[in-house]
């Protein structure tokens, strides 16, 4: 029986969690326009930018590939937490529910922190959203992900307090939920792709995928 | 008896769920495995193009065992599946049209003077 079965609506699908997924599929071309844009740049602008002193900076040089390989294991194991959180509210296990979802929080604000610090550093660095063609693809893009984690943290905690007044119960409140956890989810995988796409590449080849290392040498 | 009572939940109900409890746990596993993997491969002295394959393959792995597992895709109703395949495709489509687009070195500029 698919999880949807009982729910009595045409489709048999619950039409809070069809609006979820729609919302989802309509955020995949979202994310998909801001992730094509940036590789485009990347390809058309293989330097990496010029800081305040006016060197031009390599992008490899830039990252801190640690931290942000931390911050997506940080985000995979909220993924967990969450699909635990959901299969606790499904057994009625309200306790269990409030542990993971508190992991959850936690987990996603461990990750927006890495990503503070990250921004902090790069604005240092002399990396601003105004000098370089990489600089605005990578905040509006990396910065619209992370606007995605705070909102579905403030919903996590909305959930969490909201369970304590005893009206998150039964199928109405597993369902909630789960289209809470749907929207978790959702922003894990597109830091899967963001990850590879953005930060590991950069690390391809001696002189970059993009060949920006050359590019930084030539006078 | 409490006026709230919650209805008993079915026993086969409690067993899909905690047979899906631990496909969640080795799944994490996994996606741990194959995050440190990524991180290794880009490291290693192999091909450019070797590499780029490698993590597409564990990236798209990743991304579509999160999206059949954790949100439950493969257990759930077909439509929810093909509507989130649909976004995907039109996201992948738009990927490519740009890539395509903007490929300009390909193009014959001499054409145009």
């Amino acid at each position: 029986m698919s999880d949807s079965a009982a729910a009595p609506t045409s489709t048999g699908i619950d039409h809070k969690k069809l609006i979820m997924w729609l919302f989802l599929a309509s955020d995949c071309m979202f994310f998909g326009t801001l992730i094509s844009t940036h590789l485009l740049y990347r390809k058309l602008y293989p330097t990496g930018f010029t800081d305040a002193e006016g060197h031009v900076r390599f992008v490899q040089n830039l990252f801190d590939i640690e931290l942000t390989s931390f911050s997506t294991f940080i985000l995979l194991m909220s993924s967990f937490l969450m699909a635990l959180a959901v299969s606790a509210m499904h057994k009625g296990q309200i306790a269990s529910f409030r542990r993971n979802v508190l992991g959850v929080i936690l987990f996603g604000l461990i990750f927006l922190g890495c990503q503070v610090y990250e921004f902090t550093h790069f604005y240092h660095k002399g990396l601003t959203i105004q000098n370089s063609v990489f600089g605005s693809t990578f905040y509006v893009l990396t910065g619209t992900h992370g606007t995605h984690v705070a909102i579905g943290v403030l919903w996590l905690v909305l959930l969490y307090f909201y369970s304590f007044t005893g009206k998150l119960r039964g199928h109405i409140g597993a369902l909630d939920v789960e289209i809470a956890g749907l929207y978790w989810h959702f922003v894990d995988i597109v830091w899967i792709i963001i990850f590879t796409v953005v930060y590991l590449v950069e690390y391809l080849g001696p002189n970059g995928i993009w060949g920006s290392a050359v590019a930084t040498i030539t006078p | 008896m409490s006026a709230h009572a919650e209805p008993a939940i079915d026993a086969n109900f409690l067993a899909e769920e905690t047979r899906r409890y631990h496909h969640f746990i080795t799944l994490a596993l996994w996606l741990a495995v194959i995050t440190g993997a990524e991180i290794v491969v880009i490291f290693l002295p192999l091909p450019v193009a070797l590499v780029l394959t490698v993590l597409t393959v564990m990236s798209v792995g990743k991304f579509f065992a999160v999206v059949l597992w954790f949100m439950h895709l493969i257990y759930d109703a077909r439509l929810l599946f093909w509507l989130f395949v649909a976004g995907m495709g039109l996201a992948c489509a738009t990927f490519t049209a740009l890539i395509a687009l903007f490929s300009f070195e390909r193009v014959d500029t001499a054409w145009f003077s």
